[in-house]
């Protein structure tokens, strides 16, 4: 909070002086500035935030007058509802595919899965985006270029493609994890132990490849819920979905700055949230993973 | 291989750099230093071969690629291929600056953590930094935009603002490894003084890591400074810049695909051959 607070605070240049534009008069951007209490030392604004904070008070927006809380919770479902979704398909796509790869371990199944992944990581993911909507929207018409509408059976068609997209690189990124931990897991004497003690196949899987490997994939999928973040913006975007990432985009486009702060603040809780959930999950499934 | 190496140094010049590459992830860093130099070499040569200007008009807007425009004309008639390479300063250009001005200022912070004893310092200095380090990247960036307004030098501001906290913290973890070695203690036993083991002992081997670092944030940076210039962020429209030719293309997306696969193509590239380079580096770390 301190940080979200003083690192736009720090941040050279006025929000007041960016947003009515180079030549505005002096006058005009010292009342902005009082305006948005930017004429108070630094320390008692933040005092007046966090105080405002503890009541449920996030600001207003300086465009429309919309309060930020409400913003945050009427477009949250949808960005929620898309990235669980792409979570949970990377997650049914990428534990059979980085456990067979890291099972089978031949040399040149290793060389076409790293090459195919490692491209898709490299790129990103607006161009693959672009090329979705190039192949699925314009030659095809499978999906709609942009646009959303909330009604259930009717936005599963605008949401699809983002979903795909967001999956298809998710996939890339957790089955490499994954393949190494089934690696290193492989190599572990408990395996051999397994085999010997003739263990049937679906429980020898489970228990001894697949959960303890589990650990680090969990860890590094909460960890990664920050870039994801950052991917729904762009995605958001690209496919004009009402979402969080495009308020904040919208709201940075309009120097919307209580929004963009409490935005900012927004996705930083939730980060950290989620990766305390994530070590947690890991310490359930490896009771080794120090905590 | 090993053996080799011995016999190595005595051969020819030729036969050396024949070694080099038989070693584990050679060919990997070599096809990527290859890819790189070439969209390096092609940003650097491109005005003195193309025949237009990047904002120059070409010829009738929106043609296909043909012979004569290997990657089309744009909606305005610039030949989108010299336009691809007009790109490329302020595409890598911006990235490296992006990543070796936080690069440096990271590596210092974190050897000066490490060696620190002032432990309000210390706590204040990582608590920031595990601050920043919490918010995502991206996020931050755009956020940050919104005070600084839109540009391509703000941008390394604002990376270099926020990525030296990532490298700080590598910095620090390495800084406190190397400081328990014995080379630090013997040259705290020859009387050397402070400044010297800091800067001759320290710092190469906690530098190596960041160094090593630095590679694949590079990757990151590239797509990060594309992705803003995509969001209008960064570069502006008129602007040659990979992210702000997709966006421009986006409109035409229907009619015209050139205008969007190439600036593309030219981030993949070179992102694929850092990452190539990375992965060569690191599988000659492990040895396989």
């Amino acid at each position: 909070m301190v940080i979200s607070f003083s690192l736009i605070r720090l941040t050279p240049g006025d929000p007041a002086s960016a947003r009515l534009g180079a030549g505005a008069e002096i006058e005009a951007v010292e009342q902005l500035r009082a305006q948005l209490g930017l004429n108070v030392d630094p320390f008692r604004q933040f005092i007046t935030y966090v105080s405002g904070l503890f009541q449920g008070d996030m600001g207003v927006s300086l465009v429309n007058d919309v309060d930020v809380f409400d913003t945050i919770q009427r477009t949250l479902p949808l960005t929620l509802t898309y990235i669980l979704l792409s979570v949970f398909f990377a997650f049914i796509l990428s534990v059979p595919i980085g456990t067979f790869i890291g099972w089978t371990n031949k040399a040149s199944i290793v060389y076409v899965f790293k090459s195919i992944t490692s491209i898709i990581i490299a790129t990103p993911n607006f161009f693959i985006a672009m090329i979705g909507i190039l192949i699925f929207s314009v030659q095809r018409s499978w999906a709609p270029v942009f646009g959303y509408v909330s009604e259930f059976p009717t936005n599963l068609k605008y949401l699809w493609l983002p979903v795909a997209i967001n999956t298809l690189i998710l996939v890339s990124i957790i089955s490499r994890v994954l393949h190494t931990s089934v690696v290193d897991t492989r190599n572990e004497e408990f395996v051999e132990t397994g085999i010997i003690r003739g263990v049937s196949r679906p429980r020898f899987f489970w228990f001894y490849i697949l959960k303890p490997s589990m650990a680090p994939t969990v860890v590094l999928i909460s960890y990664m819920m920050g870039t994801m973040l950052g991917a729904t913006v762009i995605l958001e975007t690209i496919f004009s979905l009402p979402g969080i990432g495009r308020e904040l985009v919208n709201a940075v486009m309009s120097s919307d700055y209580p929004m963009v702060q409490g935005i900012l603040m927004f996705f930083g809780v939730i980060t950290v949230f989620i990766s305390f959930i994530g070590d947690l999950i890991a310490y359930r499934l490896d009771r080794r993973v120090k905590l | 291989m090993s053996n080799n190496r011995a016999f190595a140094t005595n051969s020819s010049r030729k036969d050396r750099i024949k070694e080099w590459v038989a070693r584990p992830g050679g060919s990997g860093i070599i096809v990527g230093i290859t890819m790189f130099a070439m969209i390096v070499l092609a940003g650097i040569i491109h005005p003195f071969v193309s025949k237009y200007g990047p904002d120059e008009f070409a010829g009738d807007s929106l043609q296909p690629p043909s012979f004569a425009h290997p990657m089309g004309l744009d909606q305005l008639g610039r030949d989108v291929m010299t336009r691809v390479f007009a790109a490329v300063p302020s595409d890598l250009g911006i990235a490296f600056l992006g990543v070796s001005i936080p690069l440096i200022t990271g590596t210092i912070i974190g050897i000066m953590l490490g060696i620190a004893q002032n432990k309000y310092f210390v706590t204040l200095v990582s608590s920031l930094i595990d601050g920043i380090n919490a918010f995502p990247l991206l996020i931050v960036a755009i956020a940050m935009v919104a005070f600084l307004g839109p540009g391509l030098f703000n941008v390394v501001i604002i990376l270099s603002l926020l990525s030296w906290a990532r490298y700080a913290r590598i910095a620090r973890t390495r800084a406190v490894v190397v400081l328990q070695q014995n080379y630090i203690e013997a040259a705290k036993l020859m009387g050397y003084s402070k400044k010297r083991i800091v800067t001759k002992h320290v710092t190469p081997n906690v530098s190596s890591e960041t160094l090593a670092y630095a590679l694949s944030d590079f990757i990151l940076v590239i797509i990060i400074v594309s992705g803003l210039s995509f969001l209008g962020f960064a570069a502006r429209p008129p602007a040659a810049e990979w992210g702000a030719m997709i966006a421009d293309g986006r409109t035409f997306i229907g009619q015209a695909w050139w205008l969007t696969i190439f600036p593309g193509v030219a981030i993949c590239w070179s992102a694929i051959s850092l990452s190539f380079i990375v992965e060569g580096l690191s599988r000659r770390d492990r040895g396989n």
